[in-house]
C-alpha cells in the first residue's frame, strides 16, 4: 500500500459508521493507490472499429462507454475517455479505443449527470466527430455550448433522424452531478432503446431493478436483440441495490425484456466501491452458471474487446473512415 | 465610491466580452430549466466559513473568519438556451466554467480594534475563468470590493484559483488603503 493511502487510513478511522463513508474511505485507499499507477494497458487495441460485415456490433471501450454499430449508424453511450473521473479516481485500465480511432459518431448518448458518464472534458475530445448528444430531461444545464446538436429526451419521448430512432426508457437511478443538486434534479436519469434497421438496443446507462418497470419497456418493445446492462458496483449491497443492479439483478433485466444478448458493463475500470478487483465478473459467471447462460448469450467482454452479434453482407455501401 | 462603481462597470465588460467566443450549433428542441432552490441543507454548508490571514502592518498574520453570500450571478459558460442568470444559489459549471457574480461578504477579523468592533463588511464583484475542464477542476478569478470596517471604508482588488468543483480555493486580497492590513490570504471553502 503507498504511504498516503495509510494516511488516509489512519486519518479516517471515525468514518467507518455507515456504509456510504466506508465505500467512500475503502475506495478512497483504492484511488490513492490508482493516482500513483499507470492505468493497465490494452493489449492489441482496435484501431479502426469500423465492420463492413457488421449489422450489430459492440466494442465496450470502458465502463459504461461502449460503441455500438447497427448496419451504418454508430453510437457512442457515455463516453469517458478521461485519465481520470472527478480529478482523483484515476483509471484501472486505459480506454479501449483511443480517441483519434472512434468514427463518427451518429449520436451520444448521456444516460446522466454523473461525473462518471457525463465527461465534459471526453465530449471535447470527440466534439467533432459527434452529429448528435442526447440527454435527459433537465440535462442540458450542465452541457455547456459544443459544436453539435444537443437535445434533451423526456421518459418515453424519442428522437429519430434518417430511420435511427432513439426512446427514453425508464431507468432507476438519481441524476445529480455534484450532491446538492440532488434537491432539484429530479428527472436528469435515463435508459434508451435504440432502433435502427430492424435491430433494438437496450442501453440502461446506471439503474436499480424493479420488475414493474421492465416489464413497461418490454410491453412497449417486444423484441430486443442486445441489451447493454450494469453489472456493479455491487457492495455494499444495502447502499447500492437502490442505484445499481449486480449481476443477478442484470440478468433478471436480460431474462424480463427476453433479450437476445446480454453484454455486462459499468465494472473493472474504476475504482467506485468496496467490489473486490474481479469481483463482478466472478460472480457474473457464478450467476451464469445458476441460470443456465453460456457465452452465446451473456458476452462477458474485455475492455478494448469488439463484438459482433449479428453479420450482414455489407448492406451499407456508405464507407465510413476514422478522421 | 464613484471610482468603486467604474470598476465594477470595467470588470463586468471584460468579463462578458468572453461569452462572444462561444461557438455552437444547437437545434431548437425544448429544455428543461433545473428549478433550483435554496433548501435546509444549502443553507446550512453555508454557514462554514472560509478562514484567512491579514497580514498586518504591525507585523505578523491575523487569523479570521469569511462567509458569503451571493445574490446574482450572470453565467457564461452554461448551454446558451439555458437560463444564465442564478440567484443565491449557482452550481459549480454555472460558477466556475466562466460567470460574474455580485456578492457579500462578512467576516470575523480579530484585529485589536478601538472600540471592539470585529465585523468587515465587504461587497463586490467577481468573475470566474475556466482553466481545466470547464472550470470543475481548475478556475481562476479576480475581482474587486468595496469594505467597511470601523468607520472607515475602501476598495480591494482580489485574484483567486480554484479546484475540485470550486469547493476548495486559494485567494488573494490587496486591500490598498486598508490601515491595519495591506493583504489577505483566504482558503475559499464553497460548494453551492
Amino acid at each position: 500500500m503507498h504511504k498516503g493511502s495509510l494516511i488516509i487510513l489512519l486519518l479516517l478511522p471515525g468514518l467507518m459508521g455507515c456504509n456510504a463513508l466506508k465505500t467512500t474511505y475503502h475506495a478512497t485507499g483504492r484511488n490513492l493507490d490508482a493516482f500513483f499507477s499507470s492505468p493497465e494497458k490494452v493489449a492489441k487495441k482496435i484501431k479502426n472499429p469500423i465492420r463492413e460485415d457488421a449489422r450489430l456490433g459492440v466494442l465496450w471501450i470502458g465502463h459504461a462507454t461502449c460503441l455500438i454499430q447497427i448496419d451504418d449508424k454508430f453510437i457512442l453511450t457515455d463516453p469517458n475517455l478521461k485519465q481520470t473521473v472527478g480529478q482523483f479516481s484515476k483509471r484501472l485500465t486505459e480506454p479501449g479505443l483511443d480517441p483519434q480511432n472512434i468514427p463518427d459518431l451518429d449520436i451520444v448518448l448521456i444516460s446522466h449527470m454523473h461525473i462518471d458518464h457525463l465527461s465534459l472534458g471526453s465530449l471535447d475530445l470527440i466534439e467533432s466527430k459527434i452529429a448528435h448528444l442526447l440527454v435527459p430531461q433537465q440535462g442540458l444545464v450542465y452541457i455547456p455550448n459544443y459544436g453539435f446538436a444537443m437535445s434533451e429526451l423526456a421518459t418515453w419521448r424519442h428522437w429519430e433522424e434518417d430511420g435511427l430512432k432513439v426512446t427514453a426508457v425508464p431507468a432507476i437511478h438519481n441524476g445529480w452531478r455534484y450532491g446538492l443538486d440532488d434537491a432539484w434534479m429530479k428527472l436528469s436519469y435515463t435508459g434508451y432503446i435504440i432502433q435502427y434497421n430492424g435491430i433494438t438496443v437496450y442501453f440502461a446507462g446506471d439503474t436499480a431493478y424493479r420488475r414493474d418497470v421492465f416489464s413497461q419497456i418490454k410491453q412497449k418493445f417486444s423484441r430486443i436483440d442486445l441489451a447493454l446492462v450494469p453489472i456493479a458496483p455491487i457492495n455494499p449491497r444495502e447502499y447500492s441495490q437502490a442505484r445499481h443492479t449486480d449481476p443477478a439483478e442484470a440478468v433478471q433485466i436480460y431474462n424480463d425484456l427476453n433479450s437476445r444478448y446480454l453484454i455486462p458493463i459499468h465494472y473493472g475500470t474504476f475504482s467506485e466501491s468496496l467490489d473486490q478487483p474481479g469481483e463482478a465478473v466472478q460472480t457474473m459467471r457464478q450467476v451464469m452458471d445458476v441460470n443456465n447462460l453460456d457465452s452465446s448469450q451473456v458476452h462477458i467482454l474485455g475492455i478494448g474487446e469488439q463484438k459482433i452479434f449479428i453479420s450482414g453482407d455489407k448492406r451499407w455501401a456508405k464507407s465510413r473512415e476514422v478522421n | 465610491m464613484k471610482i468603486y462603481c467604474v470598476h465594477l462597470i470595467v470588470l463586468f465588460l471584460i468579463s462578458n466580452s468572453g461569452a462572444q467566443t462561444i461557438n455552437a450549433t444547437n437545434n431548437d428542441s425544448t429544455v428543461t430549466e433545473p428549478g433550483i432552490y435554496p433548501n435546509i441543507y444549502w443553507g446550512m454548508i453555508q454557514l462554514i466559513p472560509s478562514p484567512q490571514w491579514h497580514a498586518v502592518k504591525s507585523g505578523g498574520l491575523k487569523f479570521s473568519m469569511r462567509w458569503q453570500v451571493t445574490p446574482i450571478l450572470y453565467s457564461f459558460g452554461l448551454n446558451r438556451r439555458v437560463n444564465s442568470w442564478r440567484f443565491l444559489i449557482a452550481e459549480p459549471l454555472a460558477r466556475y466554467n466562466g460567470s460574474v457574480e455580485f456578492y457579500a461578504a462578512p467576516e470575523y477579523v480579530t484585529f485589536d480594534s478601538e472600540n471592539g468592533k470585529h465585523w468587515l463588511l465587504r461587497t463586490g464583484l467577481r468573475t470566474y475563468f475556466p482553466l481545466y475542464e470547464y472550470g470543475e477542476y481548475l478556475a481562476a478569478s479576480l475581482g474587486t470590493s468595496y469594505y467597511q470596517f470601523n468607520g472607515t471604508d475602501g476598495i480591494s482588488y482580489e485574484a483567486g484559483i480554484y479546484f475540485f468543483f470550486g469547493i476548495l480555493g486559494l485567494q488573494t486580497t490587496y486591500n490598498p488603503a486598508f490601515e491595519q492590513a495591506n493583504w489577505t490570504f483566504t482558503i475559499n471553502i464553497r460548494y453551492f
